[in-house]
């Protein structure tokens, strides 16, 4: 399955093309989008650890559009990134380990989407909220650096 | 107009950029003038912002003129150790009249350690910064060769002659070749700062922009120490990947479109922490009714236009450059 998907025609033009709107733009646009949605999500976890405790919660709902288009743009770029070298990338460690971040970092989100958009919440948010969000910044931190680590470790 | 054309233009700013925002602070402590104060304060963090692309430019000349059989390589280096000195202390003096900047817009005041602070670090870098601009005059010029500029050379040559690592940023340059982590590990930092600062910019200017209205602007506002601590680490982990390895970067040019991208984005950066009727701190009612002006909507849209021009010149380095 790995090594048809390698085979597709979409897959040798993300590594063959020279063209600057292949492999380049894609890179691109996944780091774009890892700037809107890690960042997004630092700034609303920062506020759950008590920056700017006063702001009501209910003003953070722009952050939730906003983080959904920077989970789009980085899902598409990143399946396309995959499919440039399946073989390698399916079966390598620091992959498996970034895709695990990735979805443990989102994970976080639907609790803490669902309190904000309650919005009954005063300016101290329980124990647990603040632990999501502390295992929120942690695991982000954790699948940027695998992720810029695969261009070292994974051929 | 090449590049050591342009460093020979530019390295004048810092130098006497210093002087003139010095001269500033100086005359604004002793007329107790709060706005000069302000003002001289703008000034140092400006020059700390264009003081990059003196060094970047100072670099690129060095390619340029090397293969003279007048110049003296050693002489560039000594000169280069010296500027990145330079460059450092005066980009901790803008870091520190940047903080002074937005504790101002904050709370009205700026706490007095900070002002006297920034001060007393532009004074260091003034005289960092004399001594890099020396040694880079007797480059061309041996004839205003000082008793210190021989110093600085007889210090150096007491190291064997061979000897990799007796320059400062020759030995930077073997730790960015040959550790088998600090590249990639400076790497990471780099991603992560970016997304750090990123996602304050974001906040700040939909704010401005009209999302989350009901919030007092200074609410966003207190953001920004978040974004530059990002910032920060990126411009440490940057300056790492430009002093370890140049050569990748001065035959580049995205890389100088991304220099001259963060220059607009710097100054755009200052307008955020301190312009703009949008901060003001009497119009923060909080109930929405103050809306930021046609003007500060579009230095928001600049703002992240910017910074992702910045991110996509970086970003494209190996692509529309060679480097990587």
């Amino acid at each position: 399955m790995l090594s048809w998907l390698e085979s597709t025609s979409l897959a040798l033009w993300l590594r063959e093309s020279p063209s600057i709107w292949a492999l380049p733009t894609v890179l691109t646009l996944h780091t774009a989008g890892m700037a809107v949605l890690v960042g997004t999500s630092w700034m609303l976890d920062l506020r759950l650890l008590g920056v700017g405790r006063h702001v009501p919660l209910s003003a953070y709902r722009w952050v939730f559009p906003t983080l959904a288009v920077g989970l789009f743009v980085n899902l598409v770029t990143g399946v396309l990134l995959f499919i440039k070298n399946p073989t390698t990338w399916g079966t390598a460690m620091p992959f498996l380990v970034k895709m695990l971040l990735v979805v443990a970092s989102v994970a976080t989100l639907v609790p803490v989407r669902s309190l904000v958009l309650r919005s009954d919440e005063g300016p101290d948010v329980s124990r647990n909220v603040r632990l999501l969000a502390i295992a929120s910044i942690l695991a982000w931190t954790g699948a940027v650096t695998a992720g810029r680590l695969l261009a070292y470790l994974v051929p | 107009m090449n590049l050591a054309h342009l460093h020979l233009v530019m390295n004048h700013v810092p130098t006497v950029g210093s002087v003139v925002a010095l001269g500033l602070l100086l005359l604004a402590f002793a007329r107790r003038n709060e706005h000069l104060k302000h003002v001289g304060l703008e000034v140092v963090f400006l020059i700390a912002v264009l003081t990059l692309p003196v060094y970047v430019s100072g670099v690129a000349a060095h390619r340029e003129i090397r293969d003279r059989p007048e110049v003296s390589e050693d002489v560039i280096k000594v000169h280069q150790d010296a500027a990145l000195v330079a460059f450092t202390v005066m980009e901790f003096a803008g870091f520190v009249a940047w903080v002074a900047l937005w504790q101002w817009r904050r709370r009205g005041r700026a706490a007095r350690g900070l002002v006297s602070g920034a001060t007393v670090l532009l004074v260091v870098a003034l005289v960092t910064m004399g001594r890099a601009a020396t040694l880079g005059g007797e480059i061309r010029h041996p004839e205003i060769r000082a008793a210190g500029a021989a110093l600085a050379l007889s210090a150096v040559e007491g190291a064997p002659a061979g000897d990799p690592e007796r320059f400062m940023t020759s030995a930077i340059g073997q730790v960015a070749v040959y550790s088998y982590w600090a590249w990639p590990a400076a790497e990471a930092v780099h991603f992560l700062g970016l997304a750090l600062s990123f996602g304050v910019l974001l906040a700040v200017n939909l704010r401005i922009l009209g999302v989350m209205k009901q919030v007092p602007f200074a609410d966003v506002h207190r953001l920004l120490p978040w974004g530059m601590l990002g910032f920060g680490a990126n411009l440490i982990t940057g300056m790492f990947f430009f002093v370890g390895q140049p050569g990748q970067y001065t035959a580049s040019t995205p890389f100088y479109l991304k220099v001259a991208f963060l220059v607009i984005a710097g100054a755009n950066f200052l307008y955020l922490t301190v312009f703009g009727k949008a901060w003001a701190r009497e119009g923060n009612h909080g109930d929405g009714r103050f809306d930021a002006s046609l003007a500060d909507k579009a230095m928001a849209i600049l703002s992240i236009a910017l910074w992702l021009a910045v991110l996509y010149a970086g970003r494209m380095l190996p692509f529309l450059g060679r480097s990587f």
